[in-house]
């Protein structure tokens, strides 16, 4: 088989076309049955929000899963985080750039404990993770009930550092988009125009091979989780900013709904496939059927089930196209 | 029940006997156990505060209160269950503690019972468990109360059509303030939906707030919003300035923390319905001392501490209350 098909072969075979298409039958759906306002400024808004704090998670995860690795942690790095900027400069109203960057630090911490643990240990990472997870979680809520005497914890924003993490422009898009799309431009520079990014796919591919063939695999490692505990990190500081108020109780959905974008994004759970493009493309996918669900008269109570499955079809159509793909590049081998 | 253990609750109660034989020569006072939940638990600091406040008659009079709570909540029921024979062991004169797992808890209010000591269920179980168990009363509130007392409180507001956010659906707590909460609206004139939220937007308050959001701006009619989570009311208050509609839409909600007071003070919410744990821990403690000691009682069946409203009207002195550890 060869460039008979054209331009339109090349394109249907293009990793992200799946997760494009899935895109556009969700939005189409969702502006079909979701009424006017869906496709006006608030109705973008809505599902852009939600869509830039995943995305911003989901983002350095598939990095992760395409080197073939889990973080389940990000679940409880998030309020860590939260908590840390709200007991550093609420509770003991210390100036509010300590807050931030102690809760940064908690991520690229976390991140370090974890990358240590899966290069030092043959733990499978989703173990190593889901037990990090926990020891988070448990400190968290420990250290916040010792330090604060409350499983919430409050904090009155500066002005300035308000409108930089927890503003929202035309009262509707937080500024929260923006930081997205910086986070987006930066880790397709590294996955995408960096070595280091060949690197992340060798990984994924077989990592003895890769180690073999003298990539520093214990340093991208650690390097990957200290992105994912960045990240997640970050996340956690723009909602206490946003909403001045952190508790224990909050970001676990982060983790299965990180994973999903990805998924959706057409990153192979097995690793050694995947790109930043297509991560975004499923993080959006993964908003709008969120957020449409709102927007439409369906009654609330089944609307896990669509979310559930305009999921699977999204994942399905990802995985016919990738199909169509193999099979081409199998033949010219 | 082993014949160990029969043997054991025999010679307890023969113990207690013994004891409170010897406390009335000797003139004392109640002793008396309260079970509760982890003293560092932001509610139960604040209900054991009350029964505190209370002991300080009960130690006036020559008695004394013992709080008992679990190191963890992993087990609730059965460790909650061990306190309460702790309490029968450890000579208690008078009881009180909450039926959160009756299945678990209710073999222990029974020895309570067969042990002829008074108890008083409080904080949950209702007067239903009260009654189940021959307590002598129940003191505490409904979670079906306080949502009706916010559909009732924004009904009177001019609410005509409001929405419960469920953000934890299939909790028996959560649907019965929010079931609560659309009688009391549709009693005042008005009507009301539930809105649960999906599991993706679990413990996320941006989820929260933009479902509200999505929610208004397809619901124009909708113009008011009930809360049953501290961190839904915030992220709803966020949700309602992101649809426009921070001056048309209210809000109500179950319980309050820093960040909600500081709400109703600014005017974002309109009301904050609190179960008043305090009283609970207060009225408790003296409802059995004076039995204990004079044999006063409390005819009233199911004294109800809450609902409680926090609005505009009493958020100064709600305020110092929560600086002071009462509220």
């Amino acid at each position: 088989m060869t460039d008979s098909r054209g331009a339109f072969g090349r394109v249907a075979r293009r990793p992200e076309t799946g997760s494009f298409l899935g895109l556009i039958i969700t939005y189409a759906f969702f502006a079909l049955f979701g009424g006017q306002v869906f496709i006006t400024a608030p109705g973008w808004s809505s599902w852009l929000n939600a869509a830039a704090e995943v995305g911003i998670v989901a983002l350095p995860v598939g990095l992760l899963m395409i080197a073939g690795l889990l973080d389940i942690s990000v679940g409880a790095v998030l309020p860590a985080s939260s908590l840390t900027v709200a007991i550093i400069s609420g509770h003991y109203d210390l100036p509010l750039p300590l807050g931030i960057a102690g809760g940064l630090a908690i991520g690229l911490a976390v991140g370090w404990i974890n990358g240590l643990l899966v290069t030092r240990t043959t733990i499978p990472s989703l173990i190593i993770t889901i037990g990090t997870m926990f020891g988070v979680m448990g400190l968290t809520l420990g250290l916040t009930i010792l330090i604060a005497g409350s499983t919430g914890v409050f904090i009155v924003p500066d002005v300035v550092t308000k409108s930089i993490f927890g503003s929202a422009i035309n009262n509707m898009f937080q500024v929260v988009i923006f930081w997205w799309a910086g986070f987006v431009a930066a880790v397709f520079f590294l996955l995408h125009l960096s070595p280091w990014g060949n690197w992340v796919f060798a990984l994924g591919g077989d990592r003895d091979s890769a180690r073999n063939a003298g990539i520093p695999t214990d340093r991208v490692t650690i390097q990957l989780y200290m992105l994912s505990g960045f990240a997640a990190a970050f996340v956690g500081v723009t909602q206490v900013i946003t909403f001045g108020s952190a508790q224990v109780a909050a970001g676990s959905s982060f983790i299965f709904n990180s994973i999903m974008c990805v998924v959706i994004g057409g990153v192979l759970l097995t690793g050694g496939a995947g790109s930043v493009v297509g991560i975004v493309l499923g993080t959006i996918t993964f908003a709008i059927v969120n957020q449409g669900i709102f927007f439409t008269r369906l009654d609330p109570n089944i609307g896990s089930i669509i979310i559930g499955a305009l999921l699977l079809i999204a994942v399905l159509t990802n995985d016919g196209f990738r199909k169509l793909a193999l099979s081409a590049s199998t033949k010219k081998a | 029940m082993t014949h160990t253990k029969r043997m054991t609750v025999a010679l307890m109660s023969a113990a207690i006997l013994t004891a409170a034989g010897s406390a009335a020569v000797a003139q004392d006072g109640a002793n008396i156990f309260v079970i509760g939940g982890k003293p560092d638990d932001p509610f139960w600091s604040i209900v054991k505060r009350g029964a505190e406040d209370a002991g300080k008659v009960v130690e006036a009079q020559g008695g004394s209160v013992t709080w008992l709570g679990p190191q963890n909540y992993d087990n609730l029921g059965v460790d909650a269950a061990e306190l309460i024979r702790q309490a029968i062991d450890q000579g208690a004169e008078a009881i009180v503690a909450p039926d959160w797992v009756p299945e678990a808890m209710d073999p222990a209010f029974q020895a309570v019972k067969d042990a002829g000591i008074p108890f008083i269920v409080y904080n949950a179980g209702g007067i239903e468990a009260a009654d189940r168990l021959g307590a002598m009363n129940y003191v505490g509130a409904v979670d079906y109360k306080a949502g009706l007392a916010g559909g009732d409180y924004l009904a009177k507001a001019g609410s005509k059509s409001g929405v419960c956010i469920n953000s934890l659906p299939g909790a028996a707590n959560i649907e019965a303030y929010c079931q609560g909460f659309v009688d009391g609206m549709t009693q005042g004139g008005g009507t009301a939906e539930v809105l649960p939220l999906p599991a993706t937007a679990e413990g996320n308050v941006t989820a929260v707030a933009q479902a509200i959001k999505a929610y208004l701006l397809q619901h124009p009619e909708v113009d008011s919003v009930f809360t049953t989570a501290n961190l839904d009311a915030v992220g709803t208050v966020q949700g309602i300035a992101q649809a426009g509609k921070a001056d048309s839409v209210g809000v109500c909600g179950v319980n309050f923390d820093e960040a909600i007071l500081s709400q109703i003070q600014s005017g974002a919410q309109a009301c904050a319905i609190d179960q008043q744990g305090y009283q609970q821990g207060f009225y408790a403690v003296s409802i059995l001392n004076g039995y204990v000691n004079y044999g006063l009682s409390i005819p009233t069946r199911e004294i109800l501490t809450g609902p409680g409203v926090v609005d505009a009207t009493n958020i100064e002195a709600t305020m110092a209350g929560a600086q002071q550890g009462t509220r």
